[in-house]
């Protein structure tokens, strides 16, 4: 029996990782050691035991994931630069004032210089010649100034001349151009306004005369319809009086004949009341 | 097991963990649901301590959404979580290291086991008496484990607790299998001499219950 389970061996079969060949060896060696079983056993125990551990029910409280983009200071890009500079010109700063640095700039020149100002000598300034006194320049001002006014001036009047004659130029040539513009339309007109009148004339009377013959011609023909048409009408009245004179003479005839026929009647009654009395008194 | 259920929760939850990963913060509010109950107890059996636990959590998933998109193999996620776990845990250990001295009943929030979670947690068992019993036979427990040193208590509490493999606990700890067995047998084999102190065995566990 070469076989010796090992810790390892033991936990992996207690949880049961121990598989094939190896868990066969491990369970052919718990049967054979009852050392190692109780052991198991012992171990198996322990495990049940320590499953009363309950679980604490916890809810899982809202996690909040910021994107913590916002990065301390010093860590922001291009500190370290400007930070340098600022130092720099700290210490240049700082510097200057310990060394006694002033600089000035006065009657056009730059001063650079260290430590106290010394008190500069008059005779060291060497005071620009003046060759002009004021009074010359004064003077030069002046007549250029002059000058400048009389060129101007002169300017001013040609400019002032040539611009009037351009001016009355043009009054004159556009004044006759109206003239002759505004001649001209009223001639014209005159001769229009004179064929206007003729032509509506013309027309007028070509209207008038076409009107009356139209409204002649028209009279004409209604007075002729209407001739026409009382002719018929009395025909017709003529015919409507000769048909009821024949009708009233036809009922006189009818009438006469009636009275006859009756007249008739009475006379052959009476004749034969007649015929039979005389009979009657015969016999009697 | 929980833990069992967990993981075949988590094999569906691949995907899940593919969109945490992508950034989507549904996903990964999920995964934090999913997740933020083990990481809680595996820090509270850590440190015996609601704060510590609550804080390691915190740490653990914040730290977990914002390194999510880095993580390589996504079968490895729960091996990897337990890394930033394990590493939270050790870090407050060490900042806590002037209080590891202090007596249990210092160190051991009171105000936690007092709290509404234990009325919760408690409300699957009717039987007041042996719903005491439990939660007096758990804290002894938890008093066990915490007098095993670290690496073996890491240990213990990763593979009785949260059910990670032997190869997992590798991973996590940096270590080479073997040496985890090691460390898991010599943590079992010190508290069952801690308990045997205690005097919790088979026959006071089965008493009043």
């Amino acid at each position: 029996m070469g076989y010796k389970a090992s810790e390892q061996d033991m936990m992996a079969y207690l949880y049961g990782e121990l598989e094939g060949k190896e868990k066969e060896a491990f369970e052919q060696y718990l049967l054979e050691n009852a050392e190692a079983r109780a052991d198991f056993e012992k171990l198996k125990q322990l495990r049940s035991t320590l499953s009363h551990v309950r679980d604490k029910e916890v809810i899982a409280p809202p996690i909040f994931i910021g994107d913590n983009k916002q990065r301390p200071i010093w860590t922001i890009p291009y500190l370290k630069t400007i930070v340098s500079i600022a130092a720099s010109l700290l210490i240049v700063i700082l510097a200057g004032k310990f060394a006694g640095l002033q600089v000035s700039f006065s009657d056009n020149e730059l001063k650079v210089s260290f430590g106290e100002q010394l008190p500069v000598s008059p005779a060291e300034i060497t005071k620009p010649q003046l060759s002009l006194t004021p009074n010359e320049v004064q003077e030069m001002i002046n007549t250029s100034l002059s000058q400048q006014n009389n060129a101007m001036q002169s300017n001013w009047t040609e400019a002032q001349k040539k611009l009037d004659a351009s001016i009355t130029k043009n009054l004159a040539a556009s004044s006759a151009k109206i003239d002759n513009l505004i001649k001209e339309s009223s001639l014209a007109s005159q001769d229009q306004i004179r064929q206007y009148v003729l032509a509506m004339q013309t027309e007028n009377t070509q209207v008038v005369k076409n009107y009356m013959q139209l409204s002649s011609s028209e009279q004409k023909q209604y007075i002729e319809g209407l001739l026409v048409d009382f002719a018929k009408y009395l025909q017709q009245q003529r015919n409507d009086d000769l048909q009821v004179v024949q009708t009233q003479l036809k009922s006189l005839q009818q009438n006469t004949d009636v009275f006859k026929q009756e007249t008739e009647q009475i006379l052959t009654s009476i004749i034969s009341t007649v015929g039979n009395k005389n009979s009657l008194g015969v016999r009697n | 097991m929980t833990e069992t259920l967990l993981d075949i929760a988590m094999m569906h939850a691949d995907n899940l963990i593919a969109r945490a990963k992508e950034g989507d913060q549904n996903a990964q509010g999920k995964v934090v649901q999913l997740w933020y109950k083990r990481i809680y107890n595996f820090g509270y059996k850590f440190f015996l301590d609601h704060d510590m636990a609550m804080e390691v959590s915190q740490k653990t998933f914040i730290s977990m959404c914002k390194n999510l998109p880095a993580l390589q193999d996504n079968a490895r996620f729960k091996s990897w979580l337990y890394k930033i776990a394990v590493n939270y845990c050790r870090e407050e250990a060490r900042k806590k290291k002037g209080n590891r001295s202090l007596s249990f009943d210092l160190v051991w929030n009171k105000d936690a086991e007092d709290s509404p979670n234990w009325e919760s947690s408690s409300q699957r068992y009717d039987n007041p008496e042996s719903q005491f019993q439990q939660r007096e036979l758990s804290d002894v427990l938890q008093e066990a484990l915490m007098e095993l040193n670290v690496e073996q208590r890491e240990v213990v509490i990763m593979k009785e607790y949260e059910g990670l493999k032997f190869r997992e606990i590798a991973e996590v700890l940096n270590i080479s299998e073997n040496t985890v067995k090691s460390r898991m047998y010599y943590g079992l084999d010190g508290l069952r001499k801690i308990l045997d102190r205690k005097n919790i065995n088979k026959e006071t566990i089965g008493y009043g219950l």
